[in-house]
């Protein structure tokens, strides 16, 4: 079994102690593991080739997307589908296809142009984020007109009403169909808040998640929830988050993948962006 | 010489019939479906032997293979052959009575039949079904022993319909213990085998510690939503709660059995060991299936825990996993669900829910059962919390501090 992780930037400081653990995992069951940095070499692209039984795309740079993009066109499989961590990256498409699915997002505008959103402002604050952001960089709660032009990124942003939390943000990680919910404060001021604290999910989360990884077709991922007034908001969604704070995440994930990699040499095809539910079944995963 | 094995499965092959062959034995498999039609159109197969760190394949060549419905020709084998050896599974042994007695009656001289089957005293089960059916051969003087495999043997891989040899994936381990005085003098000279006169003894030392361990891991492995044993046994909790499992089981044997056949710890991290097999690709559900026989009175887990118990070690841990198995079985659909979970304590058990053992594991299967569903994982086996909840959160609690 030959196992491709597309990683990000190779850096000495900052690294999450998850990816080591899964490739040491992965290595002891007996799996072959190349981790490729697309960032950090020269890819000669007409002679890259499906050199594995299954792809990780772990990175969601610019470069790691493309180079899963190339290695989609030429048939290799992806745990995470080029097409799916691309969407999730672009914030505009991810939201819509979400708000298509049925599920519940905050009011949200898109611009190039920050001071187009001053009249929103009249119906109260609005969180602006970058439309490729990731780890909250670039994002801020904006409350005056006069904010806004500082708000904004020379790119697109997206614009979306503000909701108050009731309490600390909600990750909700989804590994291999399986939910795991994480309560963590943000930003997080100590290293226990940046871990936080696990939490079982309400069903109504839960039919959320489910109905987020519906829209995508995936069963790895994970989401943002804002829960304001009582009502869930789904603020984000990634394709290959941290994990942090689900318990034995490196276990769990080296099983999901090992498992998946095992679907793979055993025959079965790795799923695509599938079609939108229909309308009653929007109706389910809001009812 | 030549064995007729009855079951062409993963033990009939993978164990049985690598041994023989290596033994001088011809081998004739007979059983059902699509595995017998390829041995017979093939003639060969392949076992392949692994610890994880290395890799041996065994070719078992000039096999020949029967079909059930071949009843003549069934038993002119069985009348004719050196050895008799049976894996179909403990739920099939009455199943193949009638072509073992027909072929057992044509008979001129007695044959030791060997039942390679991981349940208690399967020789016996065998030996009455086939003289209930067949009475005079109670006086031939047959040999019925059952067989202790200390293999594991996970998977075939291949498909039945094609061409290529199966390949039947396994651990090396190649030792099998029989009941000597069961069976007929000389015994046979088969690589492995190893004859005791405690042959109960050391069934219950497999069941108690070894398959007792297995079923450990499997059963806290789907809780907590892990596909393969490899990986469930490198969850910290679930390798303690094996650990701990085991060790009620080997402290109960010690009591019964002395120090010497019950064995020590050492024992116990080899097995573990074993356990961290990841290339045999082992899932919990296979190893978790039939769950209401291992739940049986004197099978793995209750057997064991009351040997606990009578040792007076209190069996926690393997009164926690004779709840997960439970709940195993409630969604393995195994008749569990429509028996419910007091009576097959009683019936399956033998054990009362409202005192001792039967009430622990009906607490613990309580508990589980507050969470339990197809997709939810146990976050932790001490505090028993689920990843989602059946009732809406109140006050969002958190359910595990985790740093």
């Amino acid at each position: 079994m030959k196992i491709g992780i597309l990683m990000p930037r190779q850096r000495t400081s900052r690294r999450s102690p998850l990816m080591p653990e899964v490739l040491k995992l992965l290595r002891e069951f007996g799996a072959t593991v190349d981790v490729i940095y697309p960032d950090d070499r020269c890819t000669d692209l007409c002679s890259l080739r499906v050199e594995h039984d299954l792809y990780v795309l772990r990175s969601d740079t610019e470069m790691a997307l493309s180079v899963a993009g190339a290695l989609h066109a030429i048939g290799a499989p992806i745990l995470n589908p080029w097409s799916v961590a691309t969407m999730m990256k672009d914030k505009i498409a991810a939201t819509r296809r979400l708000a298509a699915a049925g599920i519940p997002v905050p009011e949200t505008h898109v611009t190039c142009v920050p001071q187009r959103l001053g009249q929103l402002l009249e119906e109260g604050p609005l969180v602006i984020k970058p439309y490729r952001g990731a780890r909250g960089r670039g994002m801020r709660v904006v409350f005056e007109p006069d904010e806004l032009e500082e708000a904004g990124t020379g790119g697109p942003i997206l614009a979306q009403r503000y909701h108050r939390p009731d309490g600390p943000d909600r990750k909700i990680y989804c590994i291999g169909g399986q939910l795991f919910g994480v309560f963590r404060r943000y930003p997080a001021l100590s290293y226990s808040e940046k871990y936080g604290e696990s939490f079982s999910i309400a069903p109504e989360l839960r039919e959320i998640a489910l109905g987020c990884g519906a829209a995508f077709g995936v069963e790895l991922f994970g989401i943002d929830v804002v829960v304001s007034e009582g009502k869930p908001y789904v603020v984000d969604i990634r394709s290959f988050p941290g994990f942090k704070g689900v318990p034995d995440a490196a276990l769990r994930l080296a099983d999901y993948i090992y498992a998946t990699a095992q679907r793979v040499l055993a025959g079965n095809p790795i799923g695509e962006l599938p079609g939108l539910p229909t309308q009653s079944e929007r109706k389910a995963v809001t009812a | 010489m030549k064995a007729v094995i009855f079951g062409p499965g993963r033990i009939g092959c993978g164990f049985v019939g690598q041994l023989l062959q290596d033994s001088g034995y011809d081998i004739v498999f007979v059983g059902r479906g699509a595995t017998v039609e390829h041995l017979a159109r093939v003639g060969r197969y392949a076992v392949r032997l692994t610890d994880g760190r290395r890799t041996d394949e065994v070719q078992v060549r000039g096999v020949r293979a029967l079909s059930t419905s071949q009843e003549e020709a069934v038993a002119a084998e069985v009348a004719s052959a050196d050895l008799v050896a049976v894996s179909v599974g403990p739920q099939n042994l009455g199943a193949v009575a009638p072509l073992l007695a027909a072929g057992l009656s044509r008979r001129t001289s007695p044959v030791n039949v060997i039942a390679f089957e991981n349940c208690n005293d399967p020789a016996g089960c065998l030996k009455e079904a086939v003289f209930r059916i067949a009475p005079a051969l109670r006086e031939i003087g047959h040999g019925f022993s059952g067989a202790i495999v200390s293999r594991i043997v996970a998977r075939r891989i291949g498909d039945p319909a094609g061409s290529e040899p199966l390949v039947f994936l396994g651990d090396p381990p190649e030792g099998f213990i029989v009941h000597g005085p069961s069976l007929r003098a000389p015994l046979p000279r088969i690589a492995g085998l190893r004859a005791v006169d405690d042959y109960a003894a050391w069934l219950m030392k497999k069941l108690y510690t070894f398959s007792a361990g297995h079923a450990a891991a499997a059963y806290l492995g789907a809780l907590k939503g892990y596909r393969y044993v490899h990986t469930a046994v490198r969850d910290p909790e679930i390798r303690k709660a094996v650990r701990a499992a085991m060790e009620e089981g080997r402290r109960g044997l010690a009591r019964r059995f002395g120090r010497e056949l019950a064995g020590d710890r050492r024992e116990l991290e080899a097995i573990l060991k074993r356990f961290e097999n990841a290339a045999l690709d082992d899932p919990v559900i296979r190893v978790g299936r039939d769950p209401m026989r291992k739940l049986g009175r004197e099978d793995r887990l209750v057997g064991a825990a009351r040997l606990a118990a009578e040792a007076g070690v209190q069996p926690r841990r393997l009164a926690l996993v004779a709840a997960a198995a439970m709940c195993f079985g409630c969604a393995a659909d195994s008749g569990l669900g429509t028996c419910g979970p007091e009576a097959t304590l009683r019936t399956v058990s033998g054990l009362d829910p409202h005192k001792g053992l039967g009430r622990e594991v009906a607490t613990a299967f309580t508990k589980l059962t507050e969470g339990r569903e197809q997709d939810n994982v146990l976050l932790s086996l001490h505090e028993l919390v689920w990843s989602w909840a059946r009732k809406q959160e109140r006050g969002a609690q958190p359910a595990l501090r985790l740093a």
